[in-house]
């Protein structure tokens, strides 16, 4: 027992050490596994807040460049209004349209912080919970792919960008409607790969690359971006480089897009899934 | 005491927010060099603070630089392995009479020579944990390790200029 307290007296630094890493490591492990972690909500209300401080102070220096895009959307928007289109019949009745249900919704949302020369990068917006921005929506801007929301707390939420080591989506070649996954390895903030998609189908530069609507995080047709390079080092699949769309460095204005339709859509699987397991099981 | 305890407060929530809202903004070769000055606050503790104590305070610290930069538990680890490794270093660096345990480890206390040695050791190693940590996978090895130097040296660069900004006069409390 003497022996045993000594040791301990000995080794208490060390022992210290030990604790307090692998707590940390239980952060990390329990942070990366889990969507939302109570941790996290805690802290981004305030962090977040410390960073739209910051994010309203450099908007400011940029209002111009600013004023030029929106002045921009705004006249591509105005053009497109029924007043500015001529009619070529004149008979035309009252429509109203049965044929189609809206299933995405657009929500603006403002970036208050983001990171790009990490390995796992993170973009902060300034609507959460409250503005009804929930995990696991998509986020885009300027008709481009940004990322998917991660975590929501009330008043931010935290993106996951295409540029995550983490980060996979489904996308497809605009030309041959080939699928694909797009990943991000590291380096070049502008640069995504897009994979498994098979040696038999052509890419060529320039190639457009967009999403394939496959999961319900984007719509179908969300631009992602042009082929730069194809790596054919490969023996069956395509190593497509792809130069996105988006500019992760300035990012102001993003979209948030959400799916009435997701949770049919996933109970839906979620349903036949288990139909399946409880069939196999007898 | 309580001016010690109350200075290393405010300078660690100095350094922290000065690493979030201005050090890692700065682009240098497309993240290739990536300074951490906030561990700064660590390698500035007293000579007397226990070492059960430099170990839970870089555990906070780490902590609340987490809530500022990716997923939580990334600085804390790398900071608890700070300070587990500072009052090693320090003792293998002590000189023949021993450190006045009342001081910082300054340049201007100690010379640039040892502070060098001093900061340049502990930033390397903190480096490294965190950035294989951070990565995870050695495929680029080469790449990371070209990565961590480079930051270590601007680490220790910019924490060395802030020295001579700051620590100015030898009466100086900050």
């Amino acid at each position: 027992m003497k022996n045993i307290l000594a040791l301990l007296r000995r080794f208490y630094i060390f022992l210290l050490f030990l604790g307090l890493q692998a707590l940390a490591l239980t952060f990390l492990v329990r942070n990366n596994r889990f969507h939302t972690s109570e941790f996290i909500q805690h802290s981004s209300d305030w962090v977040g807040g410390i960073y739209s401080q910051r994010a309203q102070l450099s908007e400011y220096l940029r209002l111009g460049e600013i004023n030029d895009q929106l002045s921009l959307e705004n006249a591509l928007l105005r053009s497109a209004t029924p007043e500015n289109y001529w009619h070529l019949r004149t008979d035309v009745d009252t429509l109203r349209d049965t044929t189609t249900l809206q299933r995405y919704y657009y929500r603006t949302a403002k970036v208050v912080n983001a990171s790009v020369n990490r390995e796992k990068n993170y973009i902060t917006i300034d609507r959460g919970t409250l503005g009804d921005v929930r995990a696991d929506m998509g986020v885009i801007a300027g008709g481009n792919i940004v990322g998917v929301v991660r975590s929501a707390s009330e008043h931010f939420a935290i993106v996951m960008p295409v540029i995550h080591s983490d980060f996979k989506a489904s996308v497809r070649l605009k030309r041959s409607g080939a699928f694909g996954s797009l990943v991000w390895a590291g380096g070049d903030a502008q640069l995504a790969d897009v994979i498994d998609i098979p040696k038999n189908i052509p890419v060529a530069q320039g190639d457009t690359i967009v999403t394939s609507g496959y999961s319900t995080f984007f719509p179908a047709n969300v631009h992602v971006g042009i082929v730069d390079w194809v790596d054919d080092s490969d023996n069956d699949y395509h190593l497509i480089k792809v130069r996105m769309g988006v500019d992760f460095r300035r990012l102001d204005h993003v979209l948030v897009v959400s799916d009435i339709f997701k949770e049919e859509q996933d109970t839906l699987l979620n349903k036949v899934e288990q139909q399946d397991a409880a069939n196999g099981k007898r | 005491m309580l001016q010690t305890v109350s200075v290393n407060i405010i300078r660690i929530l100095f350094l922290v927010l000065l690493q979030a809202l201005v050090v890692s903004r700065v682009q240098l070769f497309d993240g290739l060099i990536f300074p951490w000055v906030y561990i700064f606050a660590i390698l500035m503790l007293p000579f007397e603070t226990p070492r059960w104590m430099v170990m839970f305070i870089a555990f906070f610290v780490g902590l609340l630089m987490d809530y500022f930069s990716g997923p939580i538990g990334l600085h804390t680890s790398s900071c608890v392995f700070l300070g587990y490794l500072q009052p090693i270093v320090q003792k293998i660096l002590a000189p023949r009479e021993g450190y006045d345990l009342t001081q910082r480890p300054t340049v201007q206390r100690m010379g640039l020579a040892w502070y060098v040695t001093y900061a340049g050791v502990l930033t390397l190693a903190h480096h490294s944990w965190f950035f294989f940590m951070e990565v995870f996978r050695f495929s680029d090895f080469l790449y990371q390790v070209f990565h961590i130097l480079l930051s270590t040296f601007a680490t220790l660069v910019l924490m060395t200029i802030g020295q001579y900004l700051i620590y100015n006069s030898k009466s100086s409390q900050l």
